[in-house]
């Protein structure tokens, strides 16, 4: 530990001395506190488990259905991965038409605005009613909730190079396709791993609320299916479950970031 | 106003970068403001010259009709005897902005490179990456032609931008405020390569500065701008000898110039009144 973090004088809140066992020392800790917390409430208090389960009887749960939760999980995954790199092309391809075709882009931005604040939850029973009960419907709804902060993340890394830069490209006579695909498209690169990040959360999201609408399988089918059983452990165990390939997700996509864009400002401060 | 154009030299004679009459207008309908007004600018081939003046004269605007990235409504441009915009595609113009505008993701040598293969597509790989290194040599960054900008200081960022536009073998740098975000030290530092890359290439320089030091000991020639429409005051050539260096700032006329030049912008400064 340097002098400066011993002392609690650097310049971030997290001393960059500590290792990384030790930074996560006291989250670890506080989330055994209120595990122990709450499952000396549920005893103490006689709470029914159909209406809050104790951890032990969630862990219990979990591994009863271990090979269900499983089988479901990987539904699920397939789901918000071809969801999401569904809603990432789809996305893109609309950032590019925009910035590309300057009238036809100034046409259809508006729309596509309108419809981002469209509830797309309230789209999953037409979605099933279109595309059935299987992956479709899923990908169809996720691609809507995630298209979109993947499509704004380019635009902004696209309006933000520099316009002498592209005066200095036009000098020289580059046309829009060749500024688009040399400058404007790599410049947007850590914009669009910043929106892919939150695309691969909202793609977690649609996958479960595709499932709630209509499923056979699934992990959001589990928690809905064993709510009407009141198997309220289960629900948490499965939520879990959910948790856990959502997080894995996001950093696959933020470790993605560091491979694909190790030169962005993020990686490069001082 | 001293430099009109002479009609009587040979052709031999004339000027590589020549305004007449040059007047830009900005901004749309009732905010549209008269920016510059009947400017006249000749640059000699091989001259180095600044365009001085407070800000608001319209010298980044003079610079940008030069390059042909500001359209005038009245007047002509011309360099070497092209209109500006054709001069650029031909690569006779590499323009250097106070913003080096280095591609994040390439290292200093791709950088050096990029604009030259943008323009000259036919330029064989091999020999675009020897006169990209070369240049990069040139501005003194021969060890840094790995790194990318991020591992840059500004100083260098900046002479990547001047080894960019001298791969391009332009006739003409028009160079933009190009150390204006730089601390006084490194600008001094940055001057006296200038100088040195001017001297070894012989390329004709046209910058806009707003430092009166900086003009002076760079310049053969200096024209003072006026705000309130932006317009040449006046030009002053600079009798110091080349080449310059630190001696310079002691020379005797160095004073006498830099009072002259103060005393011509405080003027056109009075001049531009309340707006």
């Amino acid at each position: 530990m340097s002098a400066a973090a011993r002392y609690g004088v650097g310049h971030t809140a997290e001393p960059r001395g500590w290792t990384a066992a030790e930074s996560w020392l006291p989250t670890l800790a506080l989330a055994v506190l209120v595990v122990a917390l709450w499952e000396a409430t549920i005893r103490l208090f006689n709470v029914s488990s159909y209406i809050v389960p104790a951890p032990s009887a969630i862990v219990v749960a979990m591994i009863r259905e271990a090979w269900p939760l499983a089988a479901a999980a990987v539904v699920t995954a397939k789901e918000i991965l071809v969801g999401f790199l569904a809603a990432a092309v789809v996305g893109i391809a609309l950032a590019l038409i925009v910035a590309r075709f300057r009238l036809f882009g100034r046409a259809l931005y508006p729309l596509i605005v309108l419809f981002q604040n469209v509830p797309k939850v309230a789209l999953a029973p037409i979605f099933i009613l279109w595309f059935g009960y299987d992956l479709a419907p899923k990908v169809g709804l996720i691609v809507v909730i995630a298209f979109f902060p993947v499509t704004l993340s380019i635009l902004t890394g696209i309006e933000a190079v520099e316009p002498s830069l592209i005066a200095l490209m036009r000098s020289v006579g580059a046309g829009p396709n060749e500024i688009l695909t040399k400058i404007q498209m790599p410049h947007a690169l850590p914009n669009l791993m910043a929106g892919l990040k939150i695309a691969a959360t909202f793609s977690v999201i649609g996958a479960i609320v595709g499932e709630f609408a209509g499923a056979s399988a699934g992990l959001g089918y589990i928690i809905q299916f064993a709510s009407t059983q009141l198997d309220t452990a289960l629900v948490f165990a499965a939520l879990i479950v959910v948790s856990v390939v959502g997080v894995g997700f996001y950093y696959l996509v933020e470790y993605l970031e560091r491979l694909v864009v190790p030169w962005a400002p993020k990686f490069n401060r001082p | 106003m001293s430099k009109v154009r002479d009609l009587t030299a040979p052709a031999g004679a004339m000027p590589l970068v020549e305004a007449e009459n040059v007047s830009v207008e900005l901004g749309q309908d009732a905010k549209r403001q008269v920016v510059l007004q009947n400017v006249n600018l000749a640059v000699p081939e091989g001259a180095f010259v600044s365009l001085i003046g407070p800000s608001g004269c319209g010298k980044s605007t003079l610079l940008k009709a030069l390059a042909g990235l500001v359209q005038p409504a009245s007047g002509s441009v011309r360099v070497g005897g092209l209109p500006p915009h054709e001069a650029a595609r031909r690569r006779q113009i590499g323009l250097i902005f106070q913003d080096s505008n280095l591609l994040p993701w390439k290292n200093a040598l791709e950088n050096a490179a990029m604009l030259r293969g943008v323009a000259d597509k036919a330029m064989p790989r091999a020999e675009l990456r020897d006169r990209a290194s070369a240049m990069l040599d040139l501005v003194g960054l021969k060890d840094a032609a790995m790194k990318r900008p991020a591992e840059l200081s500004g100083g260098m960022r900046q002479r990547v931008a001047i080894a960019r536009a001298l791969t391009l073998d332009p006739a003409v740098l028009l160079m933009d405020e190009p150390f204006g975000a730089l601390d006084a030290i490194t600008r001094e530092a940055m001057s006296q390569s200038l100088l040195e890359i001017w001297e070894r290439t012989r390329k004709t320089i046209v910058l806009v500065t707003h430092s009166i030091d900086e003009a002076i000991y760079l310049s053969s020639e200096v024209h003072a701008l006026g705000a309130g429409p932006g317009r040449i005051i006046d030009t002053l050539t600079i009798p110091l000898p080349y080449p310059r260096g630190e001696a310079t700032y002691d020379h005797p006329r160095f004073a006498e110039m830099e009072r002259r030049l103060r005393a011509l912008l405080r003027r056109g400064h009075r001049r531009e009144g309340p707006r």
